[in-house]
């Protein structure tokens, strides 16, 4: 795919322009829009995307936009956007046909809920599984080995920098957090610097 | 289990359905057991639990496992979101409690607690926690439909979260998912839960 690819393995999960350019002015090269009108700061993602930026959309959670191949091709082709989440496996399989990096988002509530979420795994494999919610990921993380090597995401209620290093500890290639104050522990500027 | 074991139904209103009930027995025991195959159920039948929640039981086969556990003195409650062949609607809920004769019904959809409190059984809610920012939604959606009884999923965000819902609700709640040792079962009781619910055999006491 020629849209840029992860960077690193904390993804900023961004709302509006203002933790957009939080995110971007903390060095970072990939975000979540989590929540939020897609339409209400599509100017301001559609450069960032120009400029390299990997821009994942949460389709189950955004607004503005609709849960169809019409809403895909214009993430996928006008904006160039990297991929998009979802727990819906229909809508991942007609992401992967314009060439958008599909998440497919599993909760990990109760082991019943899990297994249900595991068996439905889309074909072929998604780019990665995002566990929700993310601080689960340690529990839950033998059950998925045992069913796909593909790799794992921890999204949601993943609010200090404990956290995300315990998910990432437990085998996570992947936390998305939308506290700043944890961005700015990865900050990848900080790292550089 | 033996055929000839199976009472007869028990047609709804003759079996005590009530909350009060409920919180007796999980005074005296905290543990419900999660049922996800017939298999599974003899262990929690010979169990002390005061309360078996069934999950993905096919619904037309339900009746003889829900009146073995009414049989031996427990509630059954019945998660119908997840119950195979049945509409989750009025219709639905209705056949559970007036054919079943089950005590509960456990449901995360508002539209269906109404509809469970309507035939007087016990209206269990799931509070799915799988995002952080869902929540204040979720518990706007809870407060409005007024279930009996909360159950608050995952048991490992239930310490995180429950200052947070007991400002918003007064509900018993009853803390599920991964409920896998006693660690997890302490911590949610400590913060307040009026039980735990677990599919762990070696949970149930």
């Amino acid at each position: 795919m020629r849209t840029p690819d992860l960077s690193g393995s904390l993804l900023p999960a961004i709302r509006d322009a203002a933790s957009l350019s939080q995110a971007l002015d903390l060095g970072y090269r990939q975000v979540l829009l989590e929540r939020g009108s897609l339409l209400a700061i599509i100017g301001p993602l559609a450069s960032a995307a120009r400029r390299g930026i990997a821009i994942f959309v949460n389709l189950d959670g955004v607004e503005g936009i609709a849960a169809d191949s019409a809403a895909l091709a214009f993430l996928a082709t006008d904006l160039g956007f990297s991929g998009v989440v979802s727990v819906r496996p229909h809508l991942l399989a007609d992401a992967s046909r314009f060439r958008l990096r599909t998440v497919q988002r599993i909760h990990a509530l109760d082991s019943t809920g899990l297994e249900t979420g595991l068996s439905s795994i889309v074909a072929p494999a998604p780019y990665a599984i995002a566990i929700a919610p993310g601080v689960a990921v340690p529990q839950v993380m033998p059950a998925i080995r045992e069913v796909t090597g593909t790799p794992v995401w921890g999204t949601g209620y993943i609010t200090t920098t404990e956290q995300a290093n315990s998910v990432l500890a437990a085998g996570a290639n992947v936390v998305s957090c939308a506290r700043p104050e944890v961005w700015r522990e990865f900050s990848p500027v900080a790292v550089r610097d | 289990m033996a055929k000839g074991a199976i009472p007869p139904p028990t047609r709804g209103r003759n079996v005590d359905s009530s909350v009060s009930r409920l919180r007796e027995g999980f005074g005296r025991v905290p543990v419900a057991a999660v049922i996800r195959r017939a298999e599974e159920l003899p262990q929690a039948l010979a169990s002390q639990v005061p309360a078996v929640f069934f999950l993905r039981a096919p619904a037309f086969h339900l009746g003889p496992l829900v009146w073995a556990v009414q049989a031996r003195g427990k509630m059954a409650f019945v998660h119908i979101d997840l119950i195979a062949g049945l509409g989750k609607d009025r219709a639905g809920v209705a056949f559970l409690a007036r054919e079943i004769g089950v005590n509960g019904i456990i449901t995360s959809h508002s539209g269906l607690i109404a509809a469970a409190k309507a035939e007087r059984v016990v209206a269990v809610q799931r509070l799915l926690l799988y995002d952080d920012l869902a929540l204040p939604s979720a518990l706007n959606a809870l407060d409005h439909a007024r279930p009996d009884v909360v159950e608050v999923l995952p048991a490992i965000i239930f310490p995180l979260v429950v200052d947070q819902i007991r400002a918003r609700l007064s509900l018993p709640m009853i803390v599920g998912g991964f409920v896998t040792d006693a660690t997890h079962r302490e911590a949610a009781l400590e913060r307040g839960a009026l039980a735990v619910s677990t599919s762990t055999p070696s949970q149930w006491p």
